[in-house]
């Protein structure tokens, strides 16, 4: 039996990783320590990828006899949904998580040389952090277990929402990106153990922090745009739950980031990043707590098991506890005494993390209060987006302000006046002109709305005006930054217009009908009924001409999945760079007309293309040749 | 007092003073902004201001679906209370007569009108509350 192979290497690998750990946070390190170490580490991993590669080859292949693959695979799949339906669900989702955990680890002992003086301990750090995972899979969620004697013929299929190109990468990218973590938070508690506060951990990490935010970057925002075109509810945002459980990791992330900056530069809030390391891995081992317990009704929770949930609130409780512990005990290892300049770089970031902390904690009340609630009411309650929109767009306009009057400023001293006024000036002007256009041609007014226009537009402009000075006069500009904060300003420039200009309307149209909608002729040509591989499906067929006179077919179908009996909606979308023509078919009234759901959605792609800027922005600053 | 200790002093109440009123500004508009969740009996027992927006969830009763142009009507019940709810809009596909929904919107004299049906993607969903009876 090949799966027992892979059981059998997964449980040796736990094995290994132990001693890699217990040798490092308890033999002195010297460099035969390190290297035994290292080579330990290694073959922990070695062993691991194997047992988790035969697993793919298991699903690959249709060993049905596997209880998880009968689950969650079938004989009917493209290979590439084969090996994506390992993480369809919950026991597999967590192999791929340690996967990636010790790939990450695996990598950082590959590159980062052995006299490096934090390596032997970070490394000990992730094995531990991996053993403890590994216990979790191999007690709670074993996706080895078998079906005996007699395996099924044919296993039950992926959920048929899940076989999509976008979603069989989703939760891998966003696992590197959650798990990417461990590096920061592993080698900050090195760093505390070894208590030399010379020694500067935060150059070391700088570039694999960056690597770990890209990816949940991508990851997050993938999910948005599967969220998008699947679901069929249109929208690329829901303060679902589980999206906010990503949304912490990846404020706190980029919080880290900034504050990780001052830290190298000037070694101010040096202790204030490595409570952030803790923290962004903490959010991270939260938000898969959040998604495996079933704690939280969601789309996404899909494991409601307790004694899971109980394990993974335990194990990131020890986590926490021994971080913080360590933390306080060293508190006044990286204490300095000279204090931030006003209006220096430094205060700048300082603020900026402050309104970060902010956001991180609203979200968190938001996610635990209805929990909370329950436990001492005995009434339901659920927070929505009021709430979160309450909070985050006056707090998002005061950060881009500040941002704002950052660009100008300098590590360690403050601005000086005379140089900024003209660049300030200059896209104050043009901002102000741009939003008055927008104010002029709109019959919906909302100051925040305009507000949030305005100050994405500061940040666009003054940025252009800051590329334009390095081309031309070859001022320096950090690409990194510039990038990443241009695709702010252009973020909240695209959110801000959608939500202002997008509409819907539930249209009742029978076939050969005409309707109209905004400039939009709508003509049911015809209605179809088709076969697909594995589903059946009604297929409508929409004639639609704009005002222009420009023309385009839409195809928007409904699906019944022949093996689990589920009904998705395919959305139909016509996309345009400035908009989008989105529709979605209901259901058949007794009159014969259809119900159809037409929304026109502006600047959506804008939406997910300033996030994959960021991404991209993140790719630029890995790429530099510039030491840290 | 000497005056470092002062601005220090002064420093930490700012501090505080910040935090505090920040923090209270959030919990009010969490408070502000909660989605009360009832099934048709607790919606009995309660009083709610038109204005207020609340989630209702049940089963959907069977052969109480209406459908009318773009609008349903459907009852919520719990097999002991029920409620009328209007919708305008596609319900989601997993929406059918006999399964779990939950409607998010506001209650009118007895009908409650949706601004939101959701059936939940999972097939075997039950409504919270619900469980025990079924």
């Amino acid at each position: 039996m090949i799966v027992e192979i892979s059981h059998f290497l997964a449980i040796i690998s736990t094995a290994l990783f132990f001693l890699a750990g217990l040798f490092a946070l308890t033999i002195k390190n010297t460099f035969y320590t390190t290297n035994l170490i290292s080579k330990t580490f290694s073959h922990a991993f070695l062993f691991f990828s194997a047992s988790f590669f035969i697993y793919i080859y298991l699903a690959i292949t249709d060993d049905f006899s596997v209880q998880y693959i009968a689950n969650h695979s079938n004989s009917a799949l493209p290979i590439f949904y084969k090996i994506s339906s390992i993480w369809s669900a919950h026991e597999g989702s967590m192999f791929l998580w340690i996967f990636f955990l010790a790939l990450w680890g695996f990598i950082f002992n590959i590159f980062i040389k052995n006299t490096e003086i934090l390596k032997p301990k970070t490394i000990g750090i992730i094995s531990l952090v991996i053993v403890g995972f590994l216990l979790f899979l191999l007690i709670t969620s074993n996706p080895f277990v078998t079906i005996l004697p007699i395996a099924p013929v044919n296993g039950a299929d992926i959920n048929p929402v899940l076989q999509d190109p976008a979603l069989a990468i989703h939760p891998p990218t966003l696992y590197l990106g959650y798990v990417g973590f461990v590096i920061p938070f592993a080698c900050s508690m090195a760093f505390l153990i070894n208590n030399d506060a010379s020694v500067k951990w935060e150059s070391l990490v700088r570039k694999w922090s960056v690597m770990a935010w890209i990816f949940l970057t991508i990851g997050i925002t993938l999910g948005s745009w599967w969220a998008y075109y699947e679901l069929g509810w249109g929208g690329y945002w829901f303060w679902d739950p589980v999206e906010n459980v990503a949304l912490m990791p990846w404020l706190a992330a980029t919080a880290f980031l900034h504050s990780l900056s001052v830290s190298i530069k000037s070694s101010h809030l040096r202790t204030w990043t490595i409570l952030l390391s803790i923290s962004v891995f903490s959010l991270s081992l939260f938000g898969a707590f959040i998604v495996r317990s079933g704690i939280i009704d969601s789309v996404h929770s899909f494991a409601n098991d307790p004694q899971r949930g109980l394990y993974l609130l335990a194990f990131i409780s020890v986590i926490i506890l021994i971080s913080l512990s360590l933390f306080i005990s060293r508190f006044s290892l990286t204490r300095t005494h000279r204090s931030i300049k006003t209006l220096s770089k430094e205060s700048f970031i300082s603020i900026n993390n402050i309104f970060f902390v902010t956001l991180i904690f609203s979200i968190m009340l938001g996610v635990t209060y209805p929990l909370i609630y329950e436990y001492f009411y005995d009434q339901k309650i659920s927070v929505g987006a009021p709430f979160y929109n309450a909070i985050f767009i006056p707090i998002v306009i005061l950060a881009s302000i500040f941002l704002f009057f950052s660009i100008e400023s300098k590590w360690s001293r403050s601005i000086d006046l005379k140089i900024f006024i003209n660049p300030i000036f200059i896209s104050l002007i043009l901002s102000f002109v741009a939003t008055l256009i927008v104010f002029i041609n709109l019959e919906k007014i909302n100051v925040f709305i305009l507000l949030s226009i305005f100050t994405g537009l500061l940040i666009i402009f003054r940025y252009l005006i800051e590329i334009w000075n390095s081309f031309v006069y070859k001022k320096y500009l950090n690409p990194f930054s510039a990038i990443a904060h241009f695709a702010l300003g252009l973020l909240l420039v695209s959110i801000s217009l959608n939500s202002l200009l997008s509409s819907e309307r539930a249209l009742n149209i029978k076939i050969n009908e005409y309707e109209e909608y905004e400039d939009l002729n709508i003509y049911f040509r015809d209605l179809n009924l088709v076969k697909g591989p594995n589903y059946d499906s009604v297929k409508a067929n929409f004639f639609i001409e704009d005002e222009n006179g420009k023309s385009f077919n839409l195809y928007p179908e409904k699906r019944r999945y022949s093996r689990r009996g589920q009904i998705t909606t395919e959305t139909a979308i016509y996309i345009t760079p400035f908009r989008d023509i989105y529709l979605t078919i209901g259901d058949q009234l007794e009159d014969g007309s259809w119900i159809v759901n037409i929304q026109i959605n502006f600047l959506i792609r804008w939406i997910w293309f300033s996030a994959f800027l960021m991404a991209f922005a993140g790719v630029v600053l890995i790429s530099s040749k510039r030491k840290v | 007092m000497n005056p470092i200790r002062k601005k220090r002093l002064l420093s930490i109440f700012f501090v505080f003073l910040f935090s505090v009123s920040g923090v209270s500004l959030i919990l009010y508009s969490l408070n502000s902004n909660l989605d009360y969740f009832f099934t048709p009996s607790e919606l009995k027992e309660v009083d709610i201001p038109p204005k207020k927006r609340i989630k209702i969830g049940g089963m959907v009763l069977e052969g109480s679906v209406d459908r009318n142009a773009s609008d349903i009507s459907f009852t919520i019940t719990d097999y002991e209370n029920s409620i009328v709810v209007l919708f305008e809009g596609i319900v989601p596909d997993l929406f059918k007569e006999g399964s779990g929904v939950v409607a998010l919107g506001y209650l009118n004299d007895e009908i409650f009108y949706a601004e939101e049906v959701l059936a939940k993607h999972d097939e075997n969903y039950m409504p919270p509350n619900l469980d025990i009876e079924k």
